[in-house]
């Protein structure tokens, strides 16, 4: 058969074909996230310039203005997306410093059968419901609860409890709810690492902090921004964490986007809000990523050689 | 891969295990002395005190919920005595079940639907990196993993409701339809990074040999390109799975009167009473949650022997 000089054609025209193929793959995809992704906040986006006609209309784009989100960048709207933004940046990087430590525990002290172990006792809890998780910690800190008559038992509190449906009951909260997001990628990166790179600068007499600086750090900082992107953009819409621990003081933007959905049934103004939340994530998304470039590319001209000089090729390469 | 692969052994010993001993490396300090590993310096038991007290952090809760299920006690939140009459009141309440054969039926339809848009388009990303369409794709997956849920879900709804009433198509006026769909948006971005990274790394020869040979691609993807990516699919269908089980917010805006889910159905008795039932229905599905992780990571493992995956292989794919 390889003797056959038709053969060639043949085969040349068998792999366009299957090259063609498996493009056609990526279509069913497209087309599902297109119908029910793209298109459907396309309508809020258009509800958003619309109005609230009657008491009893969701929406109507008869007249169409910017006037619901000037209605939406209202006082109590950016006091509620001020305090959004605090816990969600505070939470990042409380999560940050929590979960560094462990991840840096887990991918270098632990032998690796300890490490899937210790892995598996990360995923388990966050294999329970979200919501119940966070039942959990209502439990514990509602003013009737174990915690607050321990504390009072032992006499380190006067009187009940104070901290569910408050800021920092909130703030205990999310910090607990994304803190896997936040090991994950850190310990991935961490595991990565070549640890024979860290004697080598202990070797190379670095003290203990500046291995960590010069070495551990910059190998971190991959799993360190994917980690921080993953906490900080679905804590931003968080709308269970509020609603479960906090009460009137503890208010998040998802809860007052909702409230125009379901309570206030004004389409119009929630699509607005909703248009403000998600164009807000990707200014913060953008940002950080440009941030994060920026820092990276300072970071290896400070503390690399540059081997472009000495490999071209490679250097052109990139 | 790690993680559901020990999930089987652990299940077990996780309680006593984070609570009492302290895994610490390098065993007793009299063994015979580990390469590459000198002698332990305070900040190692600082940081491996550190590591223990974050795993009981992420216990704590759940825990709670344990050990709450068995209230005897009208509201969840005040203790009032240890029983089990929460797990008798929750297995007999039809509304309850209901709502988890809702939960179960919509988790196996996501699973189903985003495994198999998640799998083609994973391996039509890795096996063409550098075509026209990637960029777009990866836009399009990119922003679905940075929409918030909220949002999603508010755009969903008057979407249903215009397909139902305006257009006429009476399927997505179904509760269980329009649960399936919401669900399946972020778990097919997540099955499709999982498949491309597991497809990355395999090289297109063998398909190109079966093409070459004559085999029809229905007939390539069932003997080789299927056989390769079968851990990721495994792994993906159970995230969505999970996934699926744990929405709460796109649920409560889609779901129907009729087809309410467990998760939608806890968060609206927030508002009246939470009542131990729900701990108890809690802990049932933690159980079976890790019974099920368990046969998978058994399933996974044998897989494991036959194509040589490394450690740490799930927190890589979950993270994407």
């Amino acid at each position: 058969m390889a003797a056959d000089p038709v053969a060639a054609p043949a085969v040349r025209q068998s792999r366009r074909r299957l090259r063609w193929s498996v493009g056609m793959l990526a279509l069913p995809i497209g087309a599902w996230l297109i119908f029910f992704f793209i298109v459907p906040f396309g309508l809020i986006l258009w509800y958003s310039f619309g109005e609230k006609p009657s008491l009893y209309v969701t929406h109507s784009n008869d007249v169409l203005s910017l006037d619901r989100y000037l209605e939406a960048v209202s006082p109590a709207f950016l006091q509620t997306f001020g305090r959004t933004l605090e816990i969600s940046v505070v939470g990042t990087v409380l999560c940050l410093l929590i979960a560094f430590p462990m991840a840096y525990w887990m991918a270098t002290k632990l032998s690796p059968s300890r490490q899937g172990l210790v892995l598996a006792l990360v995923l388990i809890p966050y294999w329970t419901n979200f919501l119940v998780r966070t039942i959990g910690w209502q439990i514990t800190l509602s003013p009737e609860g174990f915690l607050s008559e321990g504390l009072q038992a032992l006499g380190l509190r006067d009187g009940p409890l104070e901290v569910l449906y408050t800021m920092p009951a909130v703030q205990l909260g999310v910090v607990y709810n994304y803190l896997p997001l936040m090991i994950l990628p850190l310990y991935v990166a961490l595991e990565r690492m070549d640890h024979r790179l860290l004697e080598a600068s202990r070797d190379l007499g670095a003290n203990a902090v500046e291995s960590f600086r010069r070495v551990t750090l910059p190998l971190a900082l991959p799993g360190i921004a994917a980690g921080m992107l993953l906490v900080f953009v679905p804590l931003m819409g968080d709308y269970i964490t509020p609603s479960v621990l906090g009460g009137a003081q503890g208010g998040m933007v998802g809860q007052m986007v909702a409230g125009q959905f379901n309570r206030a049934q004004n389409w119009a103004l929630g699509s607005a809000m909703a248009v403000i939340l998600m164009l807000a994530i990707l200014a913060v998304v953008v940002l950080f990523v440009l941030v994060a470039r920026l820092f990276g590319f300072v970071v290896r001209r400070v503390q690399h050689v540059d081997l472009t000089a000495v490999l071209p090729a490679q250097g052109a390469a990139r | 891969m790690t993680g559901l692969r020990t999930d089987a052994g652990v299940a077990g010993a996780v309680a006593a295990r984070s609570g009492g001993e302290r895994p610490s490396p390098g065993a007793a300090p009299d063994a015979p002395p580990v390469p590459r590993r000198r002698r332990r310096s305070p900040t190692d038991v600082l940081i491996a005190i550190w590591g223990v007290l974050g795993l009981l952090f992420l216990f704590f809760p759940v825990l709670v919920i344990i050990v709450y299920s068995f209230n005897t006690g009208r509201q969840l939140r005040s203790w009032d005595g240890f029983g089990f009459s929460s797990y008798e009141n929750a297995l007999g309440n039809p509304t309850i079940v209901a709502t988890i054969q809702v939960s179960i039926l919509a988790a196996a339809g996501s699973a189903v639907v985003s495994t198999i848009l998640g799998s083609l388009a994973g391996v039509a990303l890795a096996r063409r990196p550098s075509a026209r369409w990637v960029g777009w794709l990866t836009l399009l997956l990119g922003l679905i993993m940075v929409t918030p849920e909220i949002v999603n879900a508010v755009s969903l709804l008057p979407w249903f409701v215009d397909l139902s009433n305006t257009w006429h198509l009476s399927i997505f006026a179904i509760g269980q339809v329009r649960l399936i769909v919401a669900h399946s948006l972020f778990s097919c971005a997540v099955v499709t990074f999982i498949v491309r990274a597991r497809m990355a790394g395999v090289d297109e020869s063998l398909e190109e040999a079966a093409a070459d040979l004559g085999a029809p691609p229905v007939r390539r993807f069932l003997d080789i390109t299927f056989p390769l990516m079968r851990p990721a699919v495994i792994s993906g269908a159970l995230l969505s799975f999970t996934l699926s089980l744990d929405n709460t917010v796109l649920s409560s805006f889609v779901s129907v009167a009729g087809s309410t889910p467990w998760p939608v159905y806890v968060f609206a008795s927030l508002r009246s009473t939470l009542r131990p039932e729900i701990a108890a229905v809690s802990t049932l599905m933690l159980g079976l949650t890790l019974v099920a992780l368990a046969l998978v990571g058994l399933v996974l493992r044998r897989a494991q022997k036959t194509t040589g995956d490394s450690g740490g292989g799930l927190a890589a794919t979950l993270v994407g």
